[in-house]
Formats: structure tokens, C-alpha cells, sequence
């Protein structure tokens, strides 16, 4: 069981020297050994500015999940170059995603006040998100 | 005006049907069809100890516009990992927030809010037992 996420960033003007290239290739595994991650959560959503004003929860942390090696991937794929979605750990911005922008990240969820959020500004945004994460403990049966 | 395109290509086989995405995106400054043209360059640094230290500073970016973070571990050991947060400094433990743990080959790209002194990029490393080498760079507007 893999998950590999490959990134490229290239840029033939950026620098005046010599054009950019920069290559990076990752299997992602549970923290601390080899073992692959193996659970996996994705959706899609659309944020209207009215509706996700203060932010909408992408997803919450858990106690289980602090210190491990999680992933997540998001993507604004809104069209118009002044519609953005600001991204938020917690009570901190990580930045803005305009149109077309995807980001991908670890999330230690180093407390459990670590959640994602997400906001619509400009206009809607149609979004979607992937969460690549270890294991967890089921709930016992009552 | 420079064209910088990123592309990120993530396949797993978690699901039984397997799962695959790719995207595509030219970085563009905020709410515009222009490049972003700013960058400190490609950095490198090699830690040889768990001090944290600071890889980018927000003040050299304009905050709130569409700046993105790039920063790899180019280690290949999966047990060990440098932890990045954002930060005033790189002293002020009390104030991080910790935003995640690269572990020998991860690689991360993020919108930055470069804002003010609180969003300076900073890296610690988990292990001074091995020197874990961090390729990173910022574009900015």
C-alpha cells in the first residue's frame, strides 16, 4: 500500500541566470518508521462567501492525531482570478489560495485546537480537498 | 513578469479503486493574471543540530497577497523529521504554531500569509544524530 505525491515547479523567466527546476517525489509513511499511511479521506464542497464567512472546518484534529504524519491537499477551483480562499490552522492564516491554487501540507495537529478552515472570498469557490492520514483507533461498541 | 507553474501529482492505492490527481497551477499575484516575479532563490540548509532556525522572514514579502512556501527534507530517513512552524522568532517557542513534520523525503507547498513578524518560516529539526539538509524557497510578491 503507497501513497506517492510528486511535485514540479519550473520557471524559464523567474531567475536571470538559468531556469528553475525543482523536482521532489514523496511515499508517504506513518511517523517515526517505514510503514505506509493507510487511511485516506476526500471530498468536495462549494463555499459561498455568506455562508463560510468565519470559516468553515475542512477537518477537525484529534488527540490521536497529534504528532503523526499526515498530509492534506486543497484546491481552489474557482475560475475567477479575484476569488480566494484563505486557509486557516486554527486561529493562525496560513495564506491565500486564488483561483486555480492548490496546496500540499503535513499536519502534525500538534494540539488538538489545530483544525483546518477554510473561507470564500470574492465569490463562491468550488473546492476540493484530500486528507492522507494514519490510523485510528475505533470506537468500542456499546 | 515571470510564469512559474507547480504541479503536484499525488496516486495511492489506499482505496480499492485506487485513487490519482493532478493539478496544474501558475503562480499569479493576488487577484490578477500576472506572474508573481519575486523570490529569495532557491536556500539550503544544513542542520547538524535541534536548534530551531528561521528560513524565510515575512517582512521580505508583501503579507496577504499570494505568496507560496516551498520547503523539502531531502533526507531519506523516514524516522526522523523537521518540524516547520510560524514564528516571531526562532526562540519563542511559546508563540509557534506548529504547522507540521517533514519527514526524509516530504515536501510541502503553501500559500503564505507572510504577515508581520508572525509568520517568519521556521524549521527545527528532530534529531542531531545525522545533518538534515531543508531545500526551500519563497515566491513572492
Amino acid at each position: 500500500m503507497a501513497t506517492i505525491a510528486t511535485l514540479s515547479i519550473t520557471s524559464a523567466d523567474l531567475l536571470p541566470s538559468s531556469p528553475l527546476s525543482i523536482n521532489a517525489t514523496s511515499t508517504l509513511m506513518k511517523a517515526d518508521n517505514s510503514v505506509d499511511l493507510h487511511m485516506m479521506e476526500s471530498g468536495t464542497g462549494e463555499l459561498t462567501v455568506a455562508a463560510s464567512n468565519g470559516g468553515v472546518v475542512v477537518k477537525e484534529a484529534t488527540t490521536a492525531g497529534v504528532g503523526t504524519a499526515a498530509k492534506v491537499y486543497l484546491c481552489n477551483k474557482a475560475t475567477d482570478s479575484t476569488y480566494y480562499i484563505q486557509v486557516k490552522l486554527h486561529d493562525i492564516i496560513l495564506g491565500r489560495l486564488y483561483a486555480g491554487d492548490w496546496m500540499f501540507m503535513p499536519w502534525a495537529q500538534g494540539d488538538t485546537d489545530a483544525e483546518i478552515s477554510v473561507e470564500a472570498e470574492g465569490g463562491t469557490c468550488p473546492y476540493e480537498w484530500a486528507i492522507f492520514k494514519e490510523g485510528e483507533t475505533m470506537v468500542a461498541r456499546t | 513578469m515571470a510564469t512559474i507553474n507547480a504541479s503536484i501529482n499525488i496516486t495511492s492505492d489506499i482505496p480499492y479503486s485506487g485513487f490519482s490527481l493532478s493539478k496544474t497551477m501558475t503562480m499569479t499575484k493576488a487577484g490578477l493574471e500576472t506572474g508573481i516575479e519575486n523570490t529569495n532563490g532557491l536556500g539550503v540548509k544544513k542542520l547538524a543540530a535541534t536548534t530551531a532556525v528561521v528560513l524565510e522572514l515575512a517582512a521580505d514579502a508583501t503579507a496577504s497577497g499570494a505568496n507560496k512556501l516551498y520547503i523539502r527534507n531531502t533526507g531519506s530517513n523516514k524516522a526522523e523529521h523537521v518540524k516547520i512552524s510560524f514564528n516571531a522568532s526562532a526562540s519563542a517557542d511559546t508563540t509557534t504554531e506548529n504547522i507540521g513534520r517533514l519527514y526524509g523525503g516530504d515536501w510541502m507547498l503553501i500559500p503564505w500569509e507572510a504577515n508581520g513578524t508572525t509568520h517568519n518560516v521556521i524549521a527545527s529539526p528532530s534529531t542531531a544524530d545525522e545533518v538534515t539538509t531543508i531545500e526551500y524557497m519563497t515566491f513572492h510578491e
